[in-house]
């Protein structure tokens, strides 16, 4: 027992949580100068479009990403409309996280734009959070012009908060004391897992506040959070112990799209659900993913929005039996809501699993896949579509 | 309707049959028991709506006529009633009123009417076979059947009737077993159907090593006559896969391998596989044959067993249940593993006889 010295104290956790300012707005901003300083809203065109990116400019008008573009419009008439550029963005994600994997190969992306960083068994970084943050935040800025917010803190809950606190181009380092004191005035919002449902039932319990979630007795709050009741009181406090999963695979895949009218005919449905069916079951193909579950996403032209999920035994990556579990959601969703006219239909591909297993029989289906995976590649995702895409008037000629 | 019987007249037939009675009824009277009493012999039938079971007995018959009666609760009163007691099973208006000793019970009821029972299955033909022969053909396949597959087809058991044989075949799309045992009566005219699984396991649960079976087939229905008690399955609607297409040749250059060994081989190395994929890595070379398994806890076993091989070296990877899984099934001391590439198919056999087939597709390393 000579050596127990060393292991008597385990080193505390350190973890930075970074966060690209209005990432895909600031690309935008970026790369045409006529729109700095500019209110700019990315996203599809009114009347259907939805906002997915609004400039810091535009936000001080109340709008919000996931707000109809008409009225993000109404709120914000002088903003600048930007299309999405997806491919873009993500070569400009790719060089923000090179610059994470320069410091650790502990890095845990949530989406193109925000990402943890584990710094716990890297003491000559985690010794002083503020210098490591700040030298992050240059490298992200003279690797792409753009600016990060960062927080810093003993694990992914706190320093996700820390990051939000002094948004764009923040920096806030948070530990010891200073975490329940900065919690306890924040809205339960703050925390992930409480959405407007519970925050809303917590509110009806006068619970506002972290502080007032912390403090509140068991009874109060078990009958919101059921079993997980202790667990949330403890995030209130700052307590989380989850790790930083840099290998987490994908968990699942999804397209959607917002159609050009509202639209009732099964028969348009089932042409809009198809191509996204096959997208998303080409992107399992090439990740060598097959799925177990398969979820639609159905929103209604009042907004309304509902997911209706089935497994897929066994798990797949055809094209056809994605496109039919889908479909039979969406026809159950329809015949459930006669004459109910829809905006938008998602489709998401969960419960991924490596496609390692060989088929003894392979099915036409994935001979067809096969080929225009490949015919896709070469020419484009417009070289082949569905026959029965073609319109009617084709169709019958057969 | 009246009856008198001892406890343990009345448990066998309900034991018998109330593995059918689903726990989750689509339908209420699905729950219930049909017992129906007609001079001196007393039915009980059960059915999901796939399989059905009717069970028969001599009782003593009071008052004939019939009714459905919750099977569950049944059954669970007449168990926990004490050893050798006399139970009087009466209707009376809308309830069925159970006394044995000094209980008394009372329980609901549904017409028999209502009851759904599949009287003819229209047999287009019959076989012949020893239970013993069917009982092997079920046990050495069944359990590569697929189970809630999209593709319903597979998820129940081939019977193939060819002249004098019957043949069982199961598939999940990833390995297939396949069992041949000969028949009496070499007139049948070739015929496959496809058993539910359902079917496949009650059946399973039904025969014995003794006596003969005559299984009546008909187009939509299966029924199998085994002493008190009367198998009826629906069949599955649906063509199954070509399998001989998928069974490979047998190779110039098989592993000869002591099933054995090799069995207790892979089993201590799966405990160090990927609990979810449970893949193994298998290095063939003369002489020898190395597994290897790892798992997300950077966990690793290996194992060498010596086999007969004089063929190329291949490294291939296997779903180990799968092989575990042929290799349990098979009886005899040697066995004949035929590899041709890490991308198809692979054969294990008994090298003296063809009666039973197991395929394995590999997985990618």
């Amino acid at each position: 027992m000579t050596e127990f010295l060393p292991h008597a104290a385990p080193r505390p956790r350190c973890v930075l949580h970074v966060d690209m300012d209005a990432f895909y707005a600031s690309v935008e901003q970026r790369d045409d100068p006529t729109l700095a300083g500019r209110p700019v809203l990315v996203g599809g065109r009114p009347p259907r479009g939805v906002v997915a990116a609004a400039s810091y400019e535009a936000r001080r008008f109340g709008v919000r990403s996931a707000m109809p573009m008409r009225e993000a419009l109404a709120r914000c008439p002088d903003a600048v409309v930007v299309r999405p550029r997806m491919d873009h963005y993500q070569s400009v994600s790719r060089d923000v996280f090179a610059v994470f994997r320069r410091l650790t190969p502990d890095v845990e992306g949530l989406s193109l734009d925000e990402a943890f960083l584990e710094l716990t068994a890297l003491p000559e970084l985690a010794d002083d959070p503020r210098v490591t943050a700040l030298g992050i935040k240059d490298a992200i800025r003279a690797a792409t012009g753009l600016t990060a917010s960062v927080g810093a803190g003993p694990n992914k809950l706190v320093a996700k908060i820390a990051s939000d606190l002094e948004k764009p181009d923040g920096l806030v380092v948070l530990f010891g004391a200073a975490i329940e004191t900065t919690l306890a005035r924040l809205p339960v919002r703050a925390i992930g897992g409480i959405g407007p449902k519970t925050s809303a039932r917590l509110e009806a319990a006068g619970i506002f506040t972290l502080g007032e979630l912390a403090a509140a007795p068991a009874g109060a709050v078990e009958p919101i959070f059921g079993r997980y009741a202790a667990r949330m009181q403890g995030r209130a406090l700052g307590l989380d112990d989850r790790p930083v999963e840099p290998r987490r695979e994908a968990v699942s895949l999804s397209a959607e799209e917002t159609f050009a009218t509202d639209l009732d005919d099964p028969k348009a449905l089932a042409r809009e659900l198809r191509p996204l069916a096959e997208k998303v079951a080409a992107r399992l193909r090439r990740k060598h993913y097959v799925a177990g579950m398969v979820a639609v996403k159905i929103r209604q032209a009042d907004f309304r929005t509902v997911t209706r999920q089935r497994s897929l035994t066994p798990a797949s990556a055809e094209s056809v039996a994605l496109f039919e579990a889908a479909w039979g959601l969406v026809q159950t969703w329809i015949t459930e809501h006669p004459g109910a006219k829809l905006r938008l239909l998602g489709i998401t591909a969960g419960r991924l699993t490596a496609a390692s297993q060989l088929s003894l029989f392979e099915a036409g289906e994935q001979r067809l896949d096969r080929v225009s995976d490949a015919i896709r590649e070469r020419f484009g995702a417009g070289a082949l579509m569905h026959g029965s895409d073609l319109g009617p008037g084709l169709e019958e000629d057969g | 309707m009246k009856l008198v019987a001892q406890r343990e007249a009345l448990l066998d037939p309900l034991q018998a049959v109330v593995g059918v009675v689903e726990r989750r009824q689509t339908m209420p009277i699905l729950a219930n028991i049909l017992i129906s009493a007609r001079s001196d012999r007393v039915s009980f039938t059960a059915t999901d709506l796939e399989v059905e079971l009717v069970a028969s007995t001599n009782m003593s018959v009071e008052q004939e006529g019939e009714i459905t009666v919750p099977g569950r609760k049944l059954l669970d009163i007449v168990k926990a009633l004490p050893e050798g007691v006399d139970v009087v099973f009466q209707l009376s208006g809308e309830k069925v009123t159970v006394r044995a000793g000094r209980s008394r019970f009372t329980l609901s009821t549904l017409p028999a009417t209502e009851f759904p029972v599949v009287e003819d299955v229209h047999a287009q033909q019959t076989v012949t076979l020893p239970q013993g022969a069917l009982k092997r053909l079920l046990e050495k396949t069944h359990f590569a059947m697929a189970q809630q597959d999209v593709r319903y087809y597979l998820n129940g058991l081939l019977l193939e009737i060819a002249g004098p044989s019957v043949r069982a075949v199961a598939t999940d799309g990833h390995r297939l077993a396949l069992c041949e045992a000969a028949v009496e009566g070499a007139d049948a005219s070739p015929q496959q159907v496809i058993l539910p699984r359902k079917g496949v396991l009650e059946l399973q649960r039904l025969i014995s090593e003794s006596g003969d079976v005559t299984l009546a087939i008909g187009t939509n229905h299966l029924r199998a006559e085994l002493g008190d008690i009367r198998f009826t399955s629906k069949l599955i609607d649906g063509r199954f896969p070509d399998y001989e297409r998928v069974i490979p040749a047998e190779a110039a250059e098989p592993v000869v391998a002591d099933r054995e060994d090799l069995r207790r081989s892979l089993y201590r190395t799966a405990i160090l596989s990927n609990e979810k994929y449970r893949g193994i890595r298998l290095e063939l070379k003369a002489g020898g044959l190395t597994m290897q398994a790892h798992n997300p806890e950077q966990e690793e076993a290996e194992e060498e067993v010596e086999v007969g091989y004089a063929g190329d070296e291949i490294e291939i990877g296997f779903n180990v249940n799968y092989l575990m899984d042929a290799l349990s099934a098979l009886e005899s001391e040697q066995i004949h593993l035929m590899i041709r590439d890490p991308n198809s198919s692979c054969l294990i056999k008994d090298p003296e006889t063809d009666e039973c087939k197991y395929v394995v597709m590999p997985m990618r390393l």
